[in-house]
């Protein structure tokens, strides 16, 4: 494998050769000998069932609501009846378990490198996927921006700003990433690219100069990233720590592809990966069972190759409600309210629940019928910009959002 | 806009300063140029202007020709459709016909995935699965080795986690299935290289069009289905029934998928009934439906032509209803299976007492989905209004609206044992409480209601005039919804009629979608297309995948959900590979272009000047180096102008 200073000494060179003035390259090599701290996001789209993804089991009351799709605890008990009933939940406190399809994770909580946050959500009490979505993406509960969260989080363009810095895998580009820095979308970059030198350098004249605004910004951008991308891709790549990404499906093929750009120190600051199917009105315990394996194998992957890189990354899940506490009529669940997040990295102080767990008995559910939420998303994902990627003006991240205490999610 | 006007003297000029503005901002009552009218109702009103379009529109007169375009049942068709399309079988098909001749496994295919009653009875299954050690050795004990067998490969591996005996066995009962199936796999589609022989091989994967040909002609029937089979779809692209054929024996429901993209494609570049087309694309993404979540596939297909497409010029209320009734939205939005909590608690079906789980997923309860989204996403809009409350009583109210017969012959039933008969008030309204009358009234109340009119009014406007249209336009066409009973036809009149549609502020202010993008150049180099697999691919890998948007939201009206870097890297990539010839099933008719310059090409694809940016790019780009018309239609076609209509 290639040391990173042999990378950028040679991509340099050849940069230059494409006509392109590579001076922000020399930057970004004297940025990479310091830390570069990486946020990595990932998006359950659908509203993921979070009490059936980290599973209750010390509560009675779950498998009282949930009588067929509930998931035994560790030791198969259901509440107040034991006894083995198919696959247990994974202890990981004497009060949560994981979905045992979530068994790739459990050895990043025993290296505590992963901290769940419980009964997490928005103040807004919407139970539209695409509200709620929007508000969450916009870190503006109640009303959509014009841009997201994770732009605003990132600080304004300098000398030490790539062309990659923020980027999203997949054909669009999400609202958490959409805003003034330049944000690129990126659907596989192996065919990232155009034509010969020729069409490509015509058509990026063409774009530069545009007077349309928006497509001129996205042309550029375009551009700029599909020089950077065109010399990461040259050769093969082999993900360190024998990580197997294939298994873990769009997600996993998605975080290959971060991780592959994380590695060749690009100047990467942002990712942005989403991963869909969770909303499971009928059917639930078959369909949760195929999306939770891949999702923790594409995980767990991604943690696994990126190494002692860790360090310097962390990575956040999020979903935009979550669902009822008692199961529908079709072994699935409805539109709910509180859900949770998974934080995962090398400065997380992991291998804890965190969050003030509000209960499931009917007078302490939302509405009567949902998780409350105790922690706003806003909270968890404020603690990592102004924590990992040392934006300090949470206001701006998140305008009209006074901070409580603080959760302690990272190891200072 | 005006000062602008004065100081430049070419007309060249003036187009592309229309241009420079013309992203939607304000200057809707300023009225576009008699010319600049005429591409903007084709680019609206179709999926693309053709060359020789405009001068049809402007013989007939734009308002002739736009009420012709509401009138479709007055434009003969274009006779070359009817025979693209007739192949794709399945589009003119009933669910039961489809059911019957697509099923989920290849015909004749040995029963690869036994259902567990097949082989034991449930309470068996039950014990063999969940009991202790000795019940299960018990039941197994009776069990001939080939049942024993049979049995132990349905148990998930995990339920025998604490039991060394029976795991080894269930282990290796699993592998010798599994090496079963694969044997009887390889029998029925044997892999290429024991089919041909090497030269066969490498014409197969590599040959041109001629030498598949002439392989395909040299086998027998069944052997040329094989081989169908064991080649990718890629390298059948031009060969549509040999694909059937092929896809037949290893997953025939994936034709259906393929019939409805590529008859969607078809459709879009020949029917001379664009309006329709446009409208039945629109209304089909406004009461979207995935293909794949439940068992949508062999109802898809009848959704669209006979729920959708007939009342896309009539009353909504007409329209909403087919789709509430229709099996795709039963399925897809899950109300097939939503009913009273205690409906089944009759007789032999009711829940043994103190049975934690059932042994087989069965529903038993009310399902939301289909009540929430129908206000919010097909009628009122989400801040049309509403509560959870709402939409509790109308997921009650359409409790029992189901599927009969639903693996044969599935079509709408109301199931009155399964309506929930508590009271309920929607949006203020008691219903009469009378089984199917219920659903029947919420449908009124909602096709009536004013946040209906406004929410479709908005979304018609932001289609067709801008993506933030202005709201006295909306308001005059939600007017028009109210007063003419939710009128389709008439709205569409009142938006075509406006000055805002043929204004200034409207023009170029729509980014094509990846479906528009790909239709609009196809038409504009006036080729002509024999298949269309591969173009439906394209749109697909330009972020829509037809018919394949799983969420009930549909995809972006918008230009924000298009514009980003990858679906432009993707636009050009496709611009190039179209103009070089690399589509299959794209013919380009070539000499129209021979000779002529860059600015002219642009010129004929465009409909109008590019911009002064784009030609010069393009001029200083290509000087001295004699770029072949290709070459330059791939460059206009990926260029900022033709992005937008």
């Amino acid at each position: 494998m290639m040391t990173r200073r042999w990378f950028l000494r040679g991509s340099a060179v050849v940069m230059a050769g494409i006509g392109a003035a590579p001076s922000w390259l020399a930057r970004a090599a004297e940025g990479a000998r310091g830390k570069r701290k990486i946020l990595v996001a990932i998006f359950q789209r659908g509203a993921a069932d979070s009490l059936n993804v980290v599973i209750p089991f010390s509560e009675k009351r779950y498998y009282e609501l949930r009588p067929n799709i509930g998931i035994p605890g560790p030791g198969g008990q259901r509440g107040d009846t034991a006894g083995p009933n198919g696959p247990n939940a994974i202890d990981l406190d004497g009060q949560f378990g994981l979905h045992p399809q979530l068994e790739p994770l459990k050895a990043l909580w025993d290296k505590k490198q992963l901290a769940i946050v419980e009964a997490t959500g928005s103040p807004d009490p919407t139970r539209s996927h695409f509200d709620a979505q929007d508000y969450m993406e916009s870190g503006t509960p109640g009303k959509t921006a014009g841009d997201g969260w994770l732009n605003r989080a990132l600080p304004p363009v300098g000398p030490q700003t790539s062309p990659l810095r923020a980027i999203a895998m997949g054909s669009q580009l999400p609202r958490t990433l959409r805003g003034d820095r330049p944000a690129i979308a990126v659907n596989d970059m192996q065919t990232f690219q155009v034509g010969s030198e020729d069409t490509a350098s015509i058509l990026e004249t063409m774009y530069s100069n545009s007077p349309d605004l928006r497509l001129e910004k996205t042309g550029k951008d375009a551009f700029a990233a599909m020089k950077m991308i065109k010399q990461i891709t040259q050769g093969p790549y082999n993900p360190g720590g024998n990580a197997q990404y294939f298994q873990g499906g769009e997600l996993g093929r998605n975080l290959q592809q971060v991780a592959r750009l994380i590695k060749a120190d690009v100047g990467v600051e942002a990712a942005f990966a989403e991963v869909g199917g969770w909303d499971h009105h009928g059917n639930e315990p078959a369909q949760l069972t195929n999306l939770l394996r891949q999702f923790g194998l594409a995980l767990s992957a991604f943690a696994q190759d990126m190494g002692d890189r860790m360090e310097d990354i962390v990575l956040v899940t999020m979903s935009e409600f979550g669902r009822t506490a008692q199961e529908n009529g079709d072994n699935g669940t409805d539109h709910g309210h509180g859900g949770l997040m998974m934080v995962l990295g090398g400065p997380v102080r992991g291998g804890k629940v965190y969050g003030r767990w509000p209960g499931l008995a009917h007078e302490q559910l939302y509405e009567g019928r949902d998780l409350a939420v105790t922690t706003d998303f806003r909270a968890v994902l404020g603690e990592l910009v102004t924590g990992h990627l040392a934006q300090s003006d949470i206001g701006q991240v998140f305008p009209g959002f006074e901070k409580r205490e603080s959760l302690g999610l990272l190891r200072s | 806009m005006r000062l602008l006007r004065l100081t430049i003297v070419s007309v060249t000029f003036l187009a592309a300063g229309f241009l420079f503005t013309g992203n939607g901002s304000g200057r809707f009552d300023t009225k576009l140029s008699p010319d600049q009218q005429i591409l903007q109702a084709l680019n609206r009103l179709t999926f693309g202007p053709r060359p020789g379009d405009p001068d049809e529109v402007r013989r007939l007169g734009i308002e002739k020709w736009v009420d012709l375009q509401l009138h479709p049942d007055r434009i003969p068709e274009n006779p070359v459709l009817e025979g693209k399309v007739k192949p794709l079988e399945t589009l003119h098909m009933t669910p039961a016909e489809i059911l019957r001749e697509y099923p989920s496994t290849p015909p004749g295919f040995m029963q690869m995935s036994m259902r567990p009653n097949d082989v034991v009875p449930s309470d068996v299954m039950r014990k063999l699965t969940t009991g202790t050690l000795e019940e299960r050795l018990a039941v197994l004990k009776p069990l001939d080795p080939e049942k024993r067998r049979q049995a132990l490969a349905l148990v998930s591996p995990q339920a025998f986690s604490c039991m060394p005996e029976l795991q080894k066995e269930a282990e290796t009962a699993r592998q010798a299935q599994n090496e079963e199936r694969q044997k009887e796999f390889r029998r029925r589609m044997p892999p290429l290289n024991e089919l041909l022989n090497q030269d066969q091989v490498a014409a197969a994967m590599r040959g041109n069009q001629e030498q598949l040909t002439a392989l395909f002609a040299y086998l027998d029937p069944v052997k040329r289905q094989q081989v169908a089979a064991a080649l990718p779809p890629q390298s059948l692209a031009e060969f549509a029934e040999m694909r059937r054929q092929g896809m037949m024996l290893r997953q025939p429901q994936q034709i259906i998928t393929n019939d409805l993209r590529e008859g969607k494609v078809f459709r879009a570049l020949y029917t001379n009934r664009q309006l329709e087309e446009v409208l039945v694309d629109f209304w089909f993404n406004h009461f979207n439906v995935y293909e794949a979540k439940n068992s949508e596939r062999p109802v898809l297909a009848s959704f669209e032509r006979d729920a959708i497409r007939p009342h896309v010029l009539g009353h909504f209320h007409d329209l909403l209803l087919a789709t509430a009734r229709h099996p795709a939205m039963l399925y897809y939005l899950d109300n097939w299976e939503s009913m009273a909590p205690d409906a089944l608690d009759i007789g032999p079906l009711a829940a043994p007492a103190g049975a934690l789980r059932q042994p087989q997923r069965q529903p038993r309860g009310l399902n939301e989905n289909y009540g929430r989204e129908l206000m919010e996403l097909h009628t009122l809009g989400v801040n049309g209004g509403y509560t959870q409350q709402d939409v509790i009583a109308v997921a009650r109210a359409f409790s029992g609206w189901t599927i009969r017969k639903p693996n044969t012959a599935p079509e709408f039933v109301f199931a009155g044992f399964m309506h929930d008969t508590e009271e309920k008030v929607v949006l203020g309204h008691k219903l009469p409480n009378n089984g199917e009358q219920d659903g029947l009234q919420v449908i009124d109340i909602l096709a009536h209601h004013p946040s209906t009119a406004k929410f479709i009014s908005r979304k018609l406007a932001q289609r067709f005039v801008a993506d933030d249209p202005p709201q006295s336009l909306v308001d005059r066409m939600a007017e028009t919804f109210t007063k003419t009973d939710g009128d389709l036809r008439a709205v569409l009149q009142t938006m075509f009629n406006s000055t805002e549609f043929l204004s200034e502020g409207a023009w170029q202010a729509k980014m094509k979608s990846p479906l528009e993008m790909v239709v609009s150049s196809v038409r504009a180099m006036g080729a002509d297309v024999t298949d269309t697999w591969a173009l439906a691919q394209k749109v697909a890998d330009l972020g829509e995948p037809l018919y394949g948007k799983v969420e009930p939201t549909g995809y972006p009206n918008t230009g924000d959900g298009w514009l980003n870097t990858a679906g432009i890297m993707g636009r050009m990539t496709f611009a190039n590979s179209l103009a070089s010839g690399q589509i299959a099933g794209v013919k380009l008719k070539q000499q129209d272009w021979e000779g002529k310059d860059p600015a002219a090409i642009a010129r004929q694809l465009l409909g109008h000047d590019a911009s002064v940016q784009t030609r010069e790019a393009l001029e200083k780009g290509l000087e001295g180096k004699e770029p072949s018309s290709r070459l330059v239609a791939g460059l206009v076609i990926s260029s900022p102008d033709f992005q937008r209509r």
